[in-house]
């Protein structure tokens, strides 16, 4: 059996082995090369746990023997091969099911609550537990998109996107559970698909299947009060136009989000992505890709965009090139239409897509051929995941829902793993 | 030729003044005293070997003889009798020999020196008047004829000084080219095309075998019954074609019979033979049986439908989704998440729907039974929503009331709030609705053979209907409007009959050439109609598909854009063809069969009951007999 000449090294100093090159077997595969670390820190540290390791050579992760690896990855066999070894990432449980009596259209976590949009016209808050807290009432049509804007103190504001082209903008005071609509946005002449708020938190962008998107000020000062008498909406007084509205879309735009504060990125069906200054209304550069857009993410860590499409592939861009279409990577193992993609706020590798297939898959882009892990704990569709951050430090959750069958039967489920790394 | 010439010359006998210039000057001798000359020259040599001295002496004493002779007439003896000369060379006194006396005698009398010189031999005519190629004699060149000459200088000057001056260009380089290059010496003999693998080798004789030999060893010799059997047996069955004999020698064989036959027989082999290879693209079989999708590519909406879809309607934006069930309900889906929006009963068998293809206002015709029911779903822009009411409730009532075939009256309660605003009853079932273009007319099938009154238009706005064909040309499968101009396209059993709706007139009557026609649809550009038949046939206007499907065919559709279209069968598969049509409208459209799309379950032996394209992505709904619409991207 050949043997290869390898050096093992990790940014984790409590993980450190001696900087020396080993001779190991090149058949041997994640589960050998972890035994081999955890002898050696074994022999270092006295009181030494076993740990499960996995292993990135080049930046990219072992998944199978280390030679088919290296012959894959054209790799030299020859020289002293550096390898990096981090602490496997554990795979996530299902922690909470949170049930929901319609299809759940959008999700949306912070540190304690859970905002969800829901197919029965309502938005609701969930504590983190999976209590439900408040029903947000006041749509006349479908909820299909929400939003948190902020939250100082006990009142926090929130934004629900809705089939009847409005968006509303809820004060809600988590002490008193009192929930009170500060303004209406109408505008769009299509159902509003999908919102987001920009990082400075005074502005948010709308994108509707009118092909539209607008930007609107989620500031109660800024709000040109027109007191109206609306008999169908019961306390919605005050109508808020637009700041901005920004065309070009050939088709209805899915998906939206702000890269930073001054740039805006949406997805449309119309099988492109386009980047628009917010400053000036103008488009800056358009990316075009083969298949309808469903959802975009944007992670300010690594500055890549992720694409999910009707065509089961999630992709990776580059926003910045500006040659257009240059897919960095396709990440492709769903069967049928990616439907959330959702970058992990803390790692940089790190995304999960959610998929009509019923699979929510977590990926590291450090290995692109398969998943991490697949989260098969849904029987219906997925229709968007979200991850949150918990007080905790070391402990993510993902929030991931989908609909069912049966309408009274959705949820949501808390997935959980552990140990983030950088501790 | 120089020479030729001098010969020639010589020949006729003019020696004199005529010489080559350069060449030969100087003296003329005749060959023949030259001849002599050198003759006696070899004499002398061989009498006594040439030394300078002797030849001073020769030369001296011709001197002395001269004296001699001089003084012959005063002192004759003298000089007879003087043989002492003075050599004045060394200035010694010689006294020649008898010999030396003798030749200066003779060459004193003008003879030659040699005794044995034959002056008279007989003379030889070297020169006749025919023209020689090669020179007489054998005279190396004179030295003048190797000094160059002063003309051809002067001439080599003149060329010199032209090319210095530019009036004579070098010669060109020879191009490397050659005249004559091999054709194919650059051709891949491995391509396909190469001329080796197009040779056909033409097929060869068989070599004689034993049983030919005129003497075959005696197993080849056929018994009795063998022969017998040969006999009996077709000249076409028999192995060989020849009884084996046996001759006790070559000489006593006979003249073979067959020879004229044979050779006949050869003819006709390589007459037959294949001379030119025939070229057959490479095609992989697996390539032409189209990719059948993975189930779970497909995308089903929730069974919402109890009973089999009959037909289903994109939105012209392509949000929605209305699909019309045996189950007497209507549903609208949204296309994005197949979500159903809206269910409406109707009471009824729904047996078609049709979203109005005008953007401006939000319309759904639907036939069940006997009445078609214009429906406002709500869904979409409330402009346009309440645009639609304001359309409907805006009618007023013409003065004068024509009596129409069709009762139309407006939807009341319950009806009004499910969305449904007119209802138009008819005097028989419906079979089919159809919007034109603008949305404004909408056109009902109810087929009946007995009855003229099959086909009715309807106009939304005025709320009026007319009757457009006074007889009854067979029963009516479906029809159509022409998207642009002003055509009516009628399916019945066997034709489509286009007539003009301007100029009230039958346009163009299309054969069909199937059994009974199911359903058709128009290209977006107006060109071209494809009708689907129940004997498991796609017909384009001009060319008839191959039978890709096992069964009936229940729908065909057209996309908006691309250039597909769809055909859903009873086999409960959807093919998605591409169809190239070319503006030449003689030249065939081309047609290729895409994907077939299996995801409907075969219920009561009806699979696809109909398919619809998406208006902008190229995404297809087919809606089947086991209550379910799917979308296949």
């Amino acid at each position: 059996m050949s043997q290869l000449q390898a050096r093992f090294f990790t940014e984790y100093k409590k993980f450190a082995i001696d900087d020396v090159p080993f001779s190991i077997p090149a058949a041997s595969e994640v589960t050998d090369l972890s035994n081999v670390i955890n002898k050696l820190l074994e022999f270092k540290i006295a009181d030494h746990k076993h740990v499960e390791f996995d292993f990135l050579v080049r930046g990219q992760f072992l998944r199978t023997s280390l030679a088919n690896h290296m012959e894959t990855e054209n790799i030299s066999t020859e020289e002293v091969v550096e390898i990096e070894y981090v602490q496997k990432f554990t795979a996530p449980q299902p922690e909470e099911c949170i049930m929901h009596d319609d299809w759940i259209s959008s999700v949306e976590a912070d540190s304690e609550w859970i905002l969800t949009g829901s197919y029965d016209k309502t938005a609701r808050i969930w504590s983190l537990e999976g209590k439900a807290v408040m029903t947000v009432a006041g749509h006349t049509d479908v909820v299909k998109d929400v939003a948190w804007v902020k939250r100082d103190g006990l009142s926090s504001l929130l934004l629900t996107a809705s089939l009847d082209q409005t968006v509303l903008l809820w004060e809600w005071n988590s002490e008193r559970n009192k929930v009170k609509a500060r303004h209406c946005c109408r505008g769009h002449a299509g159902s509003v698909d999908t919102i987001a708020v920009d990082p400075t938190r005074t502005k948010f962008c709308s994108g509707s299947w009118d092909k539209m998107l607008k930007i609107w000020s989620a500031e109660s000062q800024v709000i040109n009060k027109i007191k109206r008498p609306d008999s169908d909406k019961n306390s919605f007084s005050s109508l808020q136009t637009p700041l901005m509205t920004l065309s070009g879309h050939g088709e209805a735009v899915s998906s939206v989000l702000w890269t930073d504060a001054e740039e805006l990125c949406s997805a449309s069906w119309d099988h492109t992505i386009r980047l628009w200054d917010a400053e000036t209304g103008g488009q800056k550069s358009m990316l075009t890709g083969s298949k309808v857009f469903n959802c975009i993410s944007y992670s300010p860590l690594c500055r890549r965009l992720a694409s999910g499409s009707t065509d089961r592939h999630v992709r990776l861009w580059d926003p910045r090139s500006k040659d257009g279409s240059l897919v960095l990577l396709s990440l492709t193992s769903h069967t049928g239409w990616v439907t959330a993609v959702r970058w992990s706020l803390s790692n940089n590798h790190q995304l999960v897509s959610g998929s009509f297939d019923n699979m929510v898959k977590l990926w590291d882009i450090r290995s692109c051929k398969a998943p991490l892990y697949d989260l098969a704990a849904h029987e219906d569709r997925v229709m968007c995941a979200d991850w949150t951050e918990s007080g905790v430090r070391n402990r993510w959750r993902l929030c991931v829902c989908c609909e069912l069958c049966v309408v009274c039967e959705n949820c949501i489920v808390l997935l959980v793993g552990t140990g983030r790394f950088y501790t | 030729m120089e020479r030729r010439a001098d010969c020639s010359w010589w020949s006729g006998g003019k020696r004199e003044g005529r010489r080559a210039p350069g060449k030969r000057t100087g003296p003329v001798k005749c060959p023949r005293e030259r001849e002599t000359k050198a003759v006696s020259r070899e004499g002398k040599k061989g009498e006594r070997p040439a030394k300078q001295t002797s030849y001073r002496k020769a030369t001296e004493t011709d001197r002395i003889g001269e004296k001699s002779i001089k003084r012959k007439g005063t002192q004759g003896f003298v000089c007879i009798f003087r043989r002492t000369v003075q050599d004045k060379m060394t200035g010694s006194d010689v006294r020649l020999s008898d010999e030396q006396v003798d030749l200066v005698h003779r060459l004193q009398h003008g003879k030659f020196g040699d005794i044995n010189f034959n002056e008279y031999e007989p003379a030889i005519d070297f020169f006749s008047n025919e023209v020689m190629i090669h020179p007489v004699t054998n005279r190396p060149e004179d030295k003048r004829s190797f000094i160059p000459s002063l003309i051809e200088k002067e001439k080599v000057g003149k060329l010199v000084h032209a090319i210095k001056m530019g009036w004579i260009k070098p010669r060109r380089p020879k191009d490397s080219a050659p005249l004559y290059y091999d054709l194919w010496a650059k051709e891949d003999p491995n391509s396909i095309l190469g001329r080796h693998k197009m040779h056909v080798p033409a097929p060869k004789i068989r070599l004689p075998g034993h049983e030919e030999s005129y003497n075959p060893p005696p197993e080849y010799l056929l018994t009795e019954e063998e022969r017998l059997a040969w006999e009996q047996q077709d000249p076409e069955e028999r192995k060989l074609s020849l009884l084996p004999q046996k001759f006790p020698s070559l000489r006593a064989v006979p003249a073979f019979t067959r020879f004229i036959h044979e050779r006949f027989e050869r003819c006709l082999d390589l007459y037959l033979c294949p001379r030119q290879r025939k070229m057959r693209v490479n095609v992989n079989p697996e390539d032409l049986i189209p990719k059948l999708p993975k189930p779970k590519d497909l995308h089903p909406c929730t069974a919402g439908h109890s009973s089999l879809v009959r037909s289903i309607s994109v939105a012209p934006g392509g949000q929605w989704l209305v699909s019309g069930s045996d189950d007497g309900t209507v549903r609208f889906w949204e296309v994005a998440t197949a979500r159903c929006l809206k269910t409406v009963e109707v009471g009824g068998a729904v047996k078609s729907v049709a979203w109005s293809p005008n953007p401006a206002v939000c319309l759904v015709a639907i036939s069940h039974g006997n009445t078609v029911v214009l429906m406002n779903p709500g869904l979409g822009d409330r402009l346009i929503l309440s645009a639609t009411d304001q359309l409907i409730s805006s009618y007023e009532e013409p003065t004068e009331v024509k009596d129409q075939p069709v009762e139309w009256s407006l939807a009341e309660g319950t009806e009004h709030q499910q969305g449904q605003r007119l209802i138009l009853t008819h005097p028989r079932a419906v079979k089919q609705v159809t919007w034109h273009g603008k949305g404004d007319y909408l056109a009902c099938v109810m087929p009946d053979v007995s009855s003229n009154v099959q086909v009715v238009i309807h106009q939304v706005s005025k709320r009026r209907t007319q009757n457009p064909f006074r007889k009854n040309k067979g029963m009516v499968q479906c029809v159509s409007f022409h998207p642009i101009r002003p055509y009516f396209f009628v399916a019945t059993q066997r034709h489509v009959r286009v007539y003009n709706l301007i100029k009230q007139e039958l346009t163009k009557k299309l054969m069909t050439n199937c059994k009974w026609v199911s359903s058709m649809a128009i290209h977006p550009g107006g060109d071209n109609v494809i009708c689907g038949s129940y004997d498991c046939r796609v017909l384009t206007n001009s060319s008839t598909d191959p039978e890709h499907h096992k069964k009936a065919l229940r729908g065909v559709a057209y996309h908006r854009q691309y250039p597909l279209f769809a055909s859903g069968s009873d086999d409960g598969s959807v093919i998605v063809c591409h169809g190239m049509v070319y503006n030449d409208l003689l030249q065939n459209p081309l047609i290729v069969p895409v994907k077939v799309l299996k995801g409907h379950t075969i219920t009561h032996d009806l699979g696809v009951l109909d398919v619809a394209f998406h208006p902008t992505q190229p995404w297809v709904f087919s809606s089947g007999a086991d209550g379910t619409v799917r979308l296949f991207t």
